[in-house]
């Protein structure tokens, strides 16, 4: 089994950096950088490609096999699905934000206008949960 | 989390196109401060100019992630567009922003 120990570094590596990037999710810098988790697949493709060549044993082809299809999936997401294209905004630094009025979760009309003079406004848009 | 900003009274207006009962246990399990706005229909997305055409998972037109702090005279002070879903502004960037307009 000891000979096996890069075939396991390299599983464990990939399922580490899922593990991690899940786990930190919440962490700017964790969330913010999802390259890293491309480099651990990279690193572990390499670490079991090296092992297959130099031993043609299943365990280091499972290895091998795993993590270049977490390699070309994780790609793929990071690269494909996760981007978003640019849109021709109509916000502008220096520019007035337009004007909206919107129901808010009890149901009650907010606008952005009914704060001027009295506080700054952090204007979030995010995806929602469909 | 903007969630110290919240506290400090600063208005924090999240707007989606979720239903508002969504939002609103959203809002509870996060315990923050947030107003959850409902753009049903992406009018003020879209007049915004931040509608990622089919970007839903079903296809669906959805919001591009966006975050924009708004002095008291209405002016857009700092602005951060996502080009990735993964990618949101790091949360001291925008508490900086907002303390910069002074109190």
């Amino acid at each position: 089994m000891i000979r096996y120990w890069p075939a396991l570094v390299s599983v464990l590596l990939s399922l580490g950096a899922i593990a991690g990037y899940v786990a930190f999710l919440r962490v700017h810098s964790v969330r913010n950088h999802p390259e890293l988790y491309l480099v651990a697949f990279a690193l572990a493709t390499l670490i079991a490609g090296v092992a297959a060549w130099r031993a043609a044993r299943w365990p280091n082809f499972v290895a091998l096999a795993l993590s270049a299809l977490l390699l070309i999936l994780g790609g793929y997401f990071n690269f494909v699905l996760a981007r978003v294209p640019a849109t021709a905004t109509a916000l502008r630094v220096g520019e007035p934000a337009p004007d909206f009025t919107l129901p808010d979760a009890m149901g009650a009309p907010v606008s952005l206008a009914s704060f001027r003079d009295r506080t700054p406004v952090v204007v979030v848009f995010y995806r929602g949960s469909w | 989390m903007l969630t110290e900003l919240g506290d400090e009274g600063i208005q924090i207006l999240v707007i989606s196109p979720d239903p508002n009962e969504k939002s609103q246990e959203l809002a509870q399990r996060l315990r923050a401060r947030y107003r959850f706005l409902a753009d049903r229909d992406l009018a003020v997305t879209r007049r915004y100019g931040l509608v990622h055409a089919r970007g839903g998972n079903k296809g669906q037109d959805v919001p591009r992630p966006t975050t924009v702090v708004v002095d008291r005279r209405g002016i857009v002070r700092w602005l951060s567009l996502s080009d990735s879903i993964q990618v949101r502004p790091d949360p001291t960037a925008v508490a900086r922003a907002v303390r910069q307009l002074g109190p």
